[in-house]
């Protein structure tokens, strides 16, 4: 029977194949544009690192000046906090991290030497956020305390400086220093950059990993947002580092409520004394954000992005709006033909099953197209975005492409309803009389 | 007019008109807080910088190791951009305008009065930065050679004279006209006094949203941190030719140093606005979209039910509507539905715009573009109408009398 | 007050041409009462659409009122049907949105009387077919005879000298179809010239004149001195 209906609802396309296509075409570009935009709020907004996004906490502290008006703290730490937070007696997994950028001279002269976006981390950054390793491994927690020179490189630049065998063991010559690999990432690029969501939250990954207190000890070039309310005491780079200028990202994990709890009256306790000092007098709502949290109140998702799906969303409606004005028309068309059939006797519920049947082959079909049409919205939005950011992580999935069909044909049946309920109302009576 | 029985008909075929109505409304909703925001961006994106942009193109010169001398690396390759063929001027700057990358900083009248600070853009160059970018001085003097400091990283800055844009002046001088505010002194946030020399007419801060867009306050400071902008300008026509050369020439010179960013301005100007670029391109075809479809679905209904109407037609025809009346009878239909939907869609279209205002950090829609809105639906639907309508005008009069 | 010479008809379906009316002469004076009758298919619709100015014809001459009507442009031959000619249909034709008001207002708009005209003729054609005080209601709410009155009202309103009826008790039961009759000759006795096709036998023998079609030609015409019963 089922079958049967879908070759009635195929001859009803044939019979009216104008305003059939003109609804699936409707289903199919509001579908279309609808999941362009859908497909990046998922992959942009989405959870970088589900299994773990509710345990990897950031820490916010009630920075700045009063004095300096619409002052908000910044989302980072300070040299002194950071270090006042590593030093804290907790066993949690935590890291203090921080970007930086120093030449490397490759060990093969035939490539010119280059600067190589680096990041600071402490060895637990490895094993919070789940770092893939291709060879090697994280340094260990004495090599971060030791302040050894001890370098992870990323796949891409091992493959850039190693022809991509395995370099665990050699030497790199980076920023005039010589670092021992330790180990080589696998492919490595959570979107959005969730850790670090103040230097460009879809930036590519980092290329060298090194010990974060090198950062300070052998003054490498620090780069990213540094962000001060208070002038340094001194032009030095130690005045710097004891300066209110906030330019450390600082996770932790904790892994229960309880984890969380302890560690929340430790950070309200560290603040109020901090306080004491003057310090601290901002006062913000939260202090610990879990993943998702920072990543809402970092704004991960830009604007845009939240601005175009309402409107994808709008014209969504608009095209639905549209199917069912066609569908009204197409299924009212066919009331003199209905009137006849129930006059004869048909079923109701079976007028009512054939025309549903119907309405999900047309958004079967127009969600299809509609697929179709995503597919090149998003080499579209590649093309328009394309830029020194990689792209490769836009696309279509298996699961955005069963939900672009799945949607479309749940938006052809809703388009349906009113429709169908409006021609199983039609009294024959009425309508053999006026023809 | 036959309006009173054209809105009594109506009326009783509620549905598809209200359909056709929401429709519109939606669409006009959509397509004006799009528009909105596409003239917006353009508005940004076009925005001068103050620069000879057509001309110019940077580098960016990053030094390493112990042997690597910053200052005289510095001379020798100014020196030698300045030689080259076709170059008008070169300089030494920190930071490139429009480029998204640089440094601000608060500025006050008063020292310590962190609570007036006006923000602004700080660029580090030479006297040479004024004629290199094209800026117009429009007050006081450019800076002389010898005032130009050389600033080694992590030691103190001293007082000094600075050049700002008129935008600055008028900043930290509400009161006063820019061009009298030479010589007066205001204070950044260490309150480093800053007297000023000279007044340019604009030179836009390196991040085109930002809401001071134009408050930037050049310093005589080559910073000696290794790491160089520099911009030159080209004579007229030399650009994309000297291109190439400019890399080569400062590769030639020392090789201790990693060259990046070789690029003209027109570039930067374009890496930068990617992402305004991207957003009004999908806008306008999400607008174009809407337009298309609602047009579609105007037409699609107007063919149905015209069908259904034939006999009608034909029997208005055959008591007497020529072709034009039966014309005008759909046009006017068409316009009583797209008028109810216009008018919804512009309190709609209201609505949306606070929406977004309060969410995401838009500026509030001008007023004309609501009904500049209305007339372009009121005329989709009208011309989306009128083909159908034209078909219909032209049926024969004895479809009255045939079954049909 | 109509005279046609020659008339044929011949339509274009792709390939096939079919002669639906061939050498029709015909001359039907002001005041008439004429009933058209023949087997279905023999042309009687056509010869009316052509009578009403609904069709052209592909041959011959047709005066209407003396005028040669056959090369007039549609919007004059609009004006000619707004103006002398009134139209009854097998199926009523009533807007099926329109209450019988707007229903019998549609001929006056296009004559484009004014409001107040336009109200009074409505009023005066409908309270004629006894249906002024259901004014309101909808085509629908009718039953086939009241809804047939409508019609009429709707082609009497703009006061025609000449009224075109096809079948127009076809789809009726014969006492309503009686009642429309009288209608008919009411209106006839009053001077407007009919010519009504129409199936029913007794009807047609009761005519005073009866032209009788057969494949497309005029087989018979015949005048009747006995009145129909009014
Ligand atoms: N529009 C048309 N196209 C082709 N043939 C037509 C058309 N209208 C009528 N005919 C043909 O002309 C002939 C006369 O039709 P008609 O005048 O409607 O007959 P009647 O009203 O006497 O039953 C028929 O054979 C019919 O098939
Ligand atoms: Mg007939």
């Amino acid at each position: 029977m089922f079958f049967y209906y879908i070759k009635l609802a195929l001859l009803s396309y044939r019979r009216n194949p104008v305003l059939s296509s003109l609804m699936v075409l409707a289903i199919a570009v509001g579908i279309g544009a609808f999941m362009v935009v859908y497909t990046l709020t998922y992959i942009m907004g989405g959870d970088p690192i589900p299994q773990k996004s509710d345990q990897l906490y950031h820490i916010q502290f009630d920075y700045g000046d009063p004095a300096i008006s619409a002052f908000e703290p910044p989302p980072q730490l300070t040299y002194r906090d950071a270090m006042a937070m590593l030093e804290a007696p907790f066993d949690y997994p935590r890291t203090a991290t921080s970007r930086f950028s120093e030449a490397i001279e490759p060990p093969s002269r035939n490539i010119a030497p280059f600067f190589a976006n680096g990041r600071g981390a402490l060895s637990d950054f490895f094993t919070m956020f789940d770092v893939p390793f291709l060879y090697g491994g994280p340094w260990g927690a004495e090599s971060d305390s030791n302040g050894e020179q001890v370098v992870v490189l990323s796949r891409d630049m091992n493959d850039r400086l190693f022809g991509g065998e395995n370099s665990v063991g050699k030497n790199l010559d980076l920023g005039g220093l010589v670092f021992t690999i330790v180990g080589v990432l696998d492919e490595w690029q959570p979107i959005p950059k969730f850790y670090d969501l103040n230097n460009g939250q879809f930036n590519v990954s980092e290329e060298v990993y090194v010990p974060w207190h090198l950062i300070a000890s052998q003054e490498l070039r620090r780069s990213g947002n540094t962000n001060c309310w208070a002038p340094p005491e001194g032009d030095d780079f130690q005045a710097f580092l004891n300066a209110e200028c906030a330019w450390i990202q600082y996770w932790v994990q904790l892994p229960d409520q309880n984890a969380f709890n302890e560690y929340q009256s430790f950070l309200n306790s560290y603040v109020e004394e901090q306080r004491a000092f003057g310090r601290m007098r901002v006062p913000v709502d939260k202090r610990l954000f879990n993943v998702i949290e920072w990543m809402e109140e970092q704004e991960a998702l830009p604007n845009e992005i939240k601005v175009l799906t309402v409107l994808a969303g709008l014209l969504l409606a608009v095209c639905l709006l549209n199917t069912v004005g066609l569908l009204l028309a197409k299924f009212l068309g066919k009331s003199a033909e209905l009137g006849v059939r129930q006059a004869l006797g048909a079923n109701k519920s079976s007028l009512m099953i054939q025309h549903t049947i119907e309405t999900g082959v047309l958004g079967t079909i127009g969600g299809l197209l509609g697929l179709g049409f995503a597919v090149l919205g998003m080499e579209g939005v590649k093309i328009l975005l394309s830029g020194d950011i990689p792209l490769d992580w836009l696309g279509i999935d298996m699961t955005m492409a069963m939900t672009t069909v799945g949607l479309a044909i749940i938006s052809g049946v809703f388009a349906g309803l009113y429709p169908i309920w409006r021609t199983s109302r039609i009294n024959p009576a009425i309508h053999l009389k006026t023809q | 007019m036959e309006f009173g029985p054209i809105l009594r008909s109506l009326l009783r075929n509620k549905t598809g008109a209200l359909l056709i109505a929401l429709q519109i409304m939606v669409t006009l909703t959509v397509i004006v807080n799009a528009i909105y925001i596409i003239q917006e961006r353009s508005q940004h994106m076009t925005k001068p910088s103050g620069l000879d942009e057509a001309n110019i193109t940077h580098i960016l010169s990053i030094g390493y190791g112990e042997s690597f001398n910053a200052e005289a690396t510095t001379d020798n390759d100014l020196r030698v951009l300045r030689g080259m063929t076709g170059v008008a001027d070169a300089t030494v700057i920190n930071a490139i305008p429009v480029s998204s990358s640089g440094s601000s900083n608060g500025y006050m009248v008063e020292p310590g009065r962190l609570e007036l600070a006006v923000m602004a853009a700080q660029y580090r160059s030479d006297d040479h930065a004024i004629s290199t970018m094209g800026l117009e001085l429009i007050a006081g003097e450019n800076f002389s050679p010898n005032e130009i400091v050389r600033h080694e990283p992590g030691t103190a800055r001293t007082d000094t004279s600075v050049i700002v844009t008129r935008a600055m002046a008028e900043a930290l001088y509400p009161d006063d006209a820019a061009e009298t505010t030479i010589g007066r002194i205001f204070y950044a946030a260490d309150d480093t006094a800053l007297q000023i020399k000279g007044i340019v007419e604009r030179l836009q801060v390196p991040w085109p949203s930002a809401d001071f867009a134009e408050n930037s306050v050049i310093y005589p400071e080559i910073e000696l941190d290794g790491g160089n902008y520099y911009l030159v300008r080209h004579e007229p026509g030399y650009r994309d030719e000297n291109l190439p050369r400019v890399e080569e020439t400062l590769a030639a010179q020392n090789d201790t140093r990693v060259l990046r960013e070789n690029q003209t301005f027109e570039q930067t100007r374009t890496i930068t606005f990617i992402p305004d670029n991207a957003m009004t391109s999908i806008l306008s075809i999400v607008v174009s979209i809407l337009m298309f479809i609602t047009g579609l679905g105007i037409v699609g209904l107007a063919v149905f039910t015209i069908n259904r109407r034939r006999r009608q037609i034909g029997t208005r025809r055959a008591l007497g509507a020529g072709h034009i009346q039966i014309l005008r009878y759909f046009l006017v239909e068409n316009f009583v539905i797209s008028t109810v939907g216009v008018i919804f869609g512009a309190i709609m279209t209201v609505a949306l715009n606070m929406f977004l205002v309060n969410n995401f950090d838009l500026a509030p829609l001008q007023w004309y573009f609501v009904p500049a809105g209305m007339a372009v639906l009121l005329v989709l639907g009208q011309l989306a109408v009128v083909g159908p309508a034209w078909r219909a005008s032209r049926m024969s009069p004895a479809t009255a009398t045939r079954n049909i | 007050m109509l005279q046609m010479t020659n008339i044929g008809k011949t339509f274009l379906t792709g390939q096939v041409q079919t002669k639906a009316l061939d050498q029709i002469n015909l001359e039907v004076d002001e005041g008439e009462f004429v009933t058209i009758t023949g087997p279905s298919g023999c042309g009687k619709t056509t010869f009316l659409n052509i009578a009403g100015l609904l069709e052209n014809a592909t041959a011959g001459q047709y005066l209407l009122d003396g005028e040669d009507v056959s090369r007039l442009g549609d919007r004059q031959r609009a004006k000619l049907r707004n103006q002398k000619i009134g139209f009854i249909f097998q199926s009523f034709n009533l807007m099926p949105d329109l209450n019988l008001f707007d229903n019998v207002d549609v001929p006056l708009r296009y004559r484009g009387l004014g409001r107040g005209e336009r109200h009074q003729r409505i009023e005066e054609a409908l309270t004629n077919v006894g249906l002024w005080s259901r004014r309101k209601h909808l085509p629908a709410q009718l039953s086939g005879g009241q809804q047939q009155r409508v019609a009429i009202a709707r082609a009497l309103a703009g006061s025609p000298r000449f009224l075109l009826a096809d079948e127009p008790t076809g789809n009726l039961d014969s006492k309503t179809a009686a009642g429309v009759m009288s209608l008919l000759h009411e209106i006839n006795a009053k001077g407007t010239t009919i010519i009504m096709v129409t199936h029913d036998p007794v009807l047609a023998q009761n005519s005073r004149r009866n032209i009788d079609i057969l494949d497309g030609q005029i087989r018979d015409d015949a005048r009747r001195n006995t009145a129909a019963v009014a």
